[in-house]
């Protein structure tokens, strides 16, 4: 086998020239499709980053039916001490516990439907990035339950700034309309049309009290340091949480974001099989020619005895040493073309004409980082390889079927 | 006991419409370390008669037997073992993998028999050896005379230590003098070491060198003298 394989190497150097450019073909194939690939996991990893900080956390705990109904008196209750007992058994843990309320925002001028959302001032500065995003004014604090965050485009539409007065009217649990007066702490934008337009942010007391639900939360969401241990803080939260709430991880939280990342994933996996197939056509062309060319050497290995079938492995051997030299040389390739896009990021700034933008819904930032999946270059890799031993299979059954005589009479 | 043995062996081809009976009625025994000529003018059917004794073409009647095998009754596989194992064979010309090196040419058949690595290179050495090509191991067929890419031909035909060797006109690509020597080698190999060769050509002046000439003409054997 290793002689084989010695056969099958120094065949390739035959015609190197042919061999170069077709091993060129699937290698220049293979750090495209990386950098490709690079570039997407690096949107996903962003989009996830961003879906995880604003939305859930890595770890959930809901009122069960809160996903599907959202009704505001679907809430978690004894936070304080459920916070206590998530802080003994995840230490390194943030827990951030959220409200949501949806009502009238008013000012003098204007009145615009919102969504208030009541946030624990300290924990939510140190798992989102939205205190980044003031453009103006201060971000809340946890003592001042009378402090509003809204977005420009909202207060644009309000026409009021930094100090001013806002109503929030707004129906929580029961059906009595409730009135809470806040004073404009901080302007933010996001460049998310939603956020900037029509979300207002508080602290958690005044929504607690809007709702008639005190020590409560429609989430309480975990933040990990290590998002690859989000099981694992499941189960734990879980064994502290009394049962008749629901404890989840980012995945199972959002499964519309992860369904969708997988779709365009698989979509586009199979782009880049298309592409596949394409150059396997190549390599197939190549390898039938370089095969038909040694027609009269085939027929001399078969006449002095070798097998068919060890005859044809020789060929399959050339495609796979062919597409294994090609595919080291293709990967390493896009590993290191990928690299500053991992390092520095594409800057979508000038396309987008702010420093964030929206992907499905999700604000991000404009600069994206690539980010290496290695499961899926792995995972090119082999099929490279695959598509190029494939293509050597008709070429090979073609020598299965040789008449040594006749072989031997082509020259 | 014969180390061949053929009964009315017929061939023919069907070439359009017509049929070309290349062998036809052929009756043919070889003992074992005789070197026999095979004669006739181009046409004769040396090829195909040589051909069916080495499995490598089907006779359309008629039997081959190879030293106590017959050959009608194998699988392709079957025949692609008894052609490594007890035949060994000399093409016209082209008989070389143009990748390998005169010893690895000649290594190549050893290495499908599964002969362990140790005796494997002795055997080649001593092989390389006797058909004169010490020294040039390394040496890939472009980098041999005519003359020495037959005689690594020779050595890889031989190294297997095969029952029977076929040679099928070796020396047409050679000069007189280069093929005359070849012919000598394989001479000289079946005096001193016995090994049995059915040679085929169409050159009478090889004719001096054989123990027996079997003359082929219309795919039957006209005459067939030992001395
Ligand atoms: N594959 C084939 N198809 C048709 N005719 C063939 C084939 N092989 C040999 N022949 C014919 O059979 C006859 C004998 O050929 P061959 O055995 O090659 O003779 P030799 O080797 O003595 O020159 C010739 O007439 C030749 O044309
Ligand atoms: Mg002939």
């Amino acid at each position: 086998m290793m002689r084989l394989l010695m056969l099958a190497a120094r065949n390739l150097t035959r015609n190197l020239r042919r061999s170069l450019l077709t091993g060129a073909a699937i290698a220049f194939g293979l750090t495209a499709m990386i950098m490709m690939i690079t570039l997407q996991e690096g949107s996903y990893a962003e989009m996830l980053r961003s879906g995880i900080s604003m939305l859930a956390g890595h770890v959930v705990i809901e009122h069960p039916d809160y996903a599907e109904e959202a009704e505001p008196e679907l809430v978690v209750t004894d936070i304080t001490a459920l916070g206590e007992r998530l802080h003994e058994v995840l230490p390194d843990a943030v827990v951030a516990p959220r409200m949501q309320i949806g009502g009238l925002l008013t000012s003098p001028t204007n009145s615009v439907g919102v969504g208030l959302q009541g946030v624990n001032a300290a924990a939510e500065k140190q798992v989102t990035d939205f205190d980044d995003k003031l453009v103006q004014g201060e971000w809340l604090d946890d003592a001042d339950d009378r402090g509003i965050l809204i977005g420009a485009a909202l207060a644009d539409r309000l026409d009021v700034g930094i100090g001013d007065k806002v109503v929030f009217m707004g129906q929580g649990k029961g059906s009595e309309v409730e009135s809470q007066l806040f004073r404009v702490r901080g302007i933010f934008k996001t460049g998310g049309a939603e956020l900037d337009g029509f979300v207002g942010m508080t602290t958690l007391a005044p929504t607690q009290a809007l709702n008639h639900t005190p020590d409560s939360a429609h989430q309480v969401t975990l933040h990990l340091k290590n998002p690859k241990l989000a099981a694992e803080a499941r189960d734990r939260a879980r064994s502290v949480t009394p049962p008749e709430w629901k404890v989840m991880t980012w995945d199972e939280a959002m499964p519309d974001i992860v369904a969708l990342i997988r779709l365009d994933r698989f979509s586009g996996d199979v782009m880049m099989a298309v592409i596949g197939v394409i150059v396997a056509m190549g390599v197939l062309n190549t390898v039938l020619m370089s095969v038909m060319e040694r027609i009269r050497e085939f027929g001399v290995l078969l006449g002095i005895g070798m097998r068919p079938g060890r005859v044809a492995s020789i060929v399959l051997l050339e495609g796979l040493v062919l597409g294994f030299v090609a595919t080291v040389v293709g990967i390493g390739c896009g590993i290191v073309a990928a690299y500053p896009l991992v390092t520095y990021g594409l800057d979508y700034t000038a396309f987008m004409g702010s420093e964030t933008m929206e992907m499905e819904g999700i604000v991000v930032s404009s600069v994206i980082k690539g980010a290496y999946g290695w499961n899926r270059i792995a995972g090119y890799g082999v099929a490279a390889i695959g598509f190029t031993v494939l293509s050597a299979i008709y070429p090979a059954y073609y020598i299965t079927r040789l008449e040594p005589v006749e072989a031997m009479r082509s020259v | 006991m014969s180390i061949v043995s053929v009964r009315n062996l017929q061939r023919t081809y069907q070439q359009g419409t017509i049929t070309v009976k290349a062998l036809n009625g052929v009756d043919l025994d070889i003992d074992s370390g005789e070197f026999t000529v095979l004669m006739g003018p181009s046409g004769s059917g040396k090829t195909t008669l040589l051909n069916c004794i080495g499995g490598l073409d089907t006779p359309s009647s008629g039997s081959v037997v190879i030293d106590g095998t017959e050959l009608g009754k194998l699988t392709k596989g079957e025949l692609s073992d008894l052609r490594l194992h007890k035949l060994g064979f000399v093409f016209q010309s082209y008989n070389l993998i143009p990748v390998l090196s005169a010893y690895e040419n000649a290594e190549f058949v050893l290495l499908l028999q599964g002969v362990p690595p140790k005796e494997r290179r002795e055997r080649v050495m001593q092989t390389l050896k006797d058909v004169g090509l010490e020294g040039m191991e390394h040496r890939r067929p472009g980098e041999l005379s005519g003359g020495q890419q037959q005689r690594v031909a020779v050595a890889r035909a031989i190294a297997g230590r095969p029952a029977l060797v076929l040679a099928d006109e070796p020396t047409a690509n050679l000069d007189s003098k280069t093929g005359h020597a070849l012919i000598e080698l394989m001479k000289h190999l079946n005096d001193v070491h016995g090994i049995t060769f059915v040679f085929a050509t169409h050159d009478p002046k090889v004719m001096d060198a054989a123990k027996r000439v079997v003359q082929l003409v219309d795919g039957k054997i006209e005459s067939d003298d030992r001395r």
